[in-house]
């Protein structure tokens, strides 16, 4: 069988594969995570990597990209490939909440998990003191598989769910591990685990073959609201509201505490998924909105995540772009709140129009990191799809923007949203601003809130009960809005 | 005329009120129905795919100059009935079954009509049988699949089947599009075209209906 030679770093390690294999899966196989946020599809170019030796002839999309594509070549004899070092996630939200316990899901320690379909975070508790023992996070291992929730339930459909679901369960195991070290004990001790996260995750998670979910109606055969024996642990995974509308919702609802008061309130968690919750008269609307991951750096020329060296910042400074970058490193992309705020600084010096129409056809930021006029047309696209769905859950419960008394902006990507820029873009209703709130990982610090309080489980269970799912796929109020919301506010 | 040729640039601009109130102006100066049509708006909406097809410009103008289309077009229709105006040819369309995505479909539906096809639209959610009955029932050219979802576009493959057992196969070409379809799905499941864009998609059924 041919070998495949992997240099990554100062490593160098040698893999056996039948001719044919995709080396995209022989690297997954092999623990080595290269995310694909185009999904395994040649288009973004993220997976790119040097390549040499008995491998398929370039795609037409290799060529386009000028290089070889790891989600795009395949092994046909012996050959070699260096895999660029991966950065560091940084700015990954583990949040922080302090909660008294009181009737904890379990005794001694637990932890608190968030699976998210990019990334997952995990706090470790004394559930008699309440106290945080240790924070650990890490990119979610399924996105070697795919970026999106879609494509991860195409491949669980197409034999691939067991493979899934060990990915997720010895990611958590990782993260547990990490996380005891920092208060020096041994990983057996976590008795206890509370694991939210959207329905496809924890439908993942659990061993479940996610075909409801892979076509409309899209109805959820199971809302979990359960606990489940996770190797030696007892796993408990609150309750989804909908197959889109996940756990991880109803746990940030709960973090809010929006359905305590009788005001009304929106909550909105921004991903390539776009979650909305709003609360009137009783009733929890809910929908969910795709967005694409143009936020989260994918499909954009120079996008990254939030990683060293990103763009992060950017501002109008005497006619100019003043650019900041995380952790003041030389400047290697553009992450989401970046993103926002640049596009929001070219409209304030005009560079591009109400239309979205650029004066030239690219913007350098810094360095080699530009902004081109078919990045600008995606995040016309993303933000219309927020800002379109937020729109139509308003219509559909009467509200008025003027009625809404609060806005919860929960999920990491709002976390370090500049809130005037993302209205200046049209992301958010400019008029909600004042009214907004950014709440963090709200999912897992409502998850932390439950385990550590036992009674705040009827609460979740209330938050279930009275949720109303509003459907925006193929609702012409959404499609109007859509477009709508496709141009840039005008000021 | 100078008023079709601003009727025309509205369009591109996606400026729906400013198409709409020119279009009025070119009704109340008389000026024939169909004329308005084809030297303002189809011109405008024509410009726009050609350019499309050539990534000069991307999705979010295209949808809003279908809108200002749209717009324009409402005026005309009862305007086009009146004068007697017979389409080029009738396709159904519509989003696969267990599919709710329709921007793409709405964006091809409109592409269509900008050519000067009459078009049935089926909505979402669409069964083989009822793409295929419409199909017979009402004497479509083209039969319109879109899927956005990998786990929908094998609807397609039953389109064909059916209208291979409804015996209308050789009287209609089965056309199909969305993000995970392919040139290679395409001849796979023995449909007639694949398009990648919209634009490309209203000039395949020109072709079809000619």
């Amino acid at each position: 069988m041919p070998v495949l030679t992997v240099h990554q770093g100062f490593q160098k390690t040698e893999w056996t594969a039948e001719a044919g294999t995709p080396i995209s899966r022989i690297l997954a196989e092999n623990g080595i995570l290269v995310p694909q946020p185009c999904g395994g599809r040649g288009v973004c170019g993220k997976c790119a990597a040097l390549m040499e030796g008995g491998l398929s002839a370039p795609t037409p999309e290799e060529r386009k990209a000028g290089t070889r594509l790891i989600c795009q070549a395949v092994l046909l004899g012996d050959a070699s490939i260096t895999i660029p070092q991966t950065q560091p996630m940084d700015q990954i939200e583990t949040g922080g909440v302090e909660v008294m316990p009181e009737q904890p899901l379990g005794t001694g320690v637990g932890a608190a998990v968030d699976i998210g379909t990019t990334t997952l975070a995990l706090r470790l508790f004394d559930l008699q003191t309440g106290q945080c023992l240790g924070v650990s996070s890490m990119a979610n291992p399924q996105i070697a598989v795919a970026a999106d929730v879609i494509g991860r339930i195409g491949a669980a459909m197409d034999g691939r769910l067991e493979h899934l679901r060990s990915m997720i369960v010895s990611a958590i195991e990782t993260l547990i591990a990490q996380s005891a070290a920092q208060a020096g004990f041994e990983p057996a001790k976590v008795q206890t685990l509370a694991a939210t996260g959207n329905t496809t995750m924890l439908y993942l998670l659990t061993g479940r073959n996610p075909e409801p979910l892979s076509h409309s109606p899209f109805e959820a055969d199971c809302l979990f609201d359960e606990t489940v024996q996770l190797g030696s642990r007892k796993a408990w995974l609150p309750p989804c509201l909908h197959a889109f509308v996940g756990a991880d919702i109803t746990c940030a609802v709960l973090a809010s505490g929006m359905m305590k008061k009788d005001d009304i309130a929106l909550l909105c968690d921004v991903g390539t998924n776009g979650e909305i919750a709003l609360w009137k008269d009783g009733v929890l609307y809910v929908a969910s909105t795709a967005a694409g991951p143009a936020f989260e750096g994918a499909g954009i020329t120079c996008g990254c995540g939030s990683i060293p060296g990103a763009i992060d910042r950017v501002a109008v400074k005497d006619g100019a772009l003043e650019v900041s970058t995380i952790r003041h490193q030389p400047a290697v992309g553009l992450c989401g709140s970046g993103l926002v705020d640049a596009v929001a600084a070219m409209l304030e010096l005009e560079w591009v129009d109400e239309t979205g129409a650029m004066d030239d056809d690219e913007v350098t930021l810094r360095d080699s990191v530009v902004l081109t006029q078919a990045d600008i047309r995606a995040v016309q696209l993303a933000k219309a799809a927020i800002a379109a769905g937020i729109e139509c859950l308003l219509r559909t419960a009467g509200v008025k923007h003027e009625q809404v008394q609060k806005v919860y902006l929960a999920g990491g990507f709002g976390s370090h949203l500049n809130l005037n820029n993302a209205a200046r873009i049209g992301l958010l209703p400019e008029s909600l601003i004042p009214r907004t709130e950014v709440i963090g990982n709200a999912a897992l610090n409502g998850t932390v809130m439950t385990l550590l309080r036992g009674e705040n489980l009827q609460e979740l269970r209330r938050i279930a009960a009275c949720a109303k799912h509003v459907d925006l796929g193929g609702n012409p109020v959404f499609n109007e809005q859509y477009v709508e919301m496709m141009f840039f506010p005008e000021v | 005329m100078e008023l079709y040729a601003q009727i025309s640039e509205k369009l591109q601009k996606g400026k729906a009120k400013d198409v709409k109130a020119l279009v009025q102006e070119a009704i109340d100066a008389g000026l024939p129905a169909q004329e308005i049509l084809e030297k303002g708006l189809m011109d405008g909406m024509n410009i726009i795919g050609e350019k499309f097809k050539n990534n000069e410009v991307f999705v979010p103008e295209v949808l809003v100059a279908a809108r200002a289309m749209n717009m324009g077009s409402q005026l005309l229709k009862p305007l086009l009935a009146a004068e007697g105006v017979k389409a080029h040819g009738r396709v159904c369309i519509g989003t696969v079954q267990g599919d709710l995505h329709d921007i793409g479909k709405n964006l091809v539906k409109m592409m269509l009509e900008g050519k000067g096809l009459e078009v049935v639209d089926l909505g979402t959610d669409v069964s083989a049988e009822t793409f295929v009955n419409t199909a017979k029932e009402q004497n479509c050219q083209i039969i319109c699949c879109s899927a956005l979802l990998t786990t929908t576009m094998s609807v397609m493959a039953d389109v064909v089947k059916t209208a291979e057992a409804a015996g209308i196969r050789d009287q209609v070409k089965i056309m199909i599009g969305g993000a995970p379809v392919s040139e290679e799905y395409c001849k796979q499941i023995g449909a007639d075209a694949y398009t990648a864009d919209a634009a490309s998609a209203a000039d395949k059924a020109v072709e079809f209906c000619a």
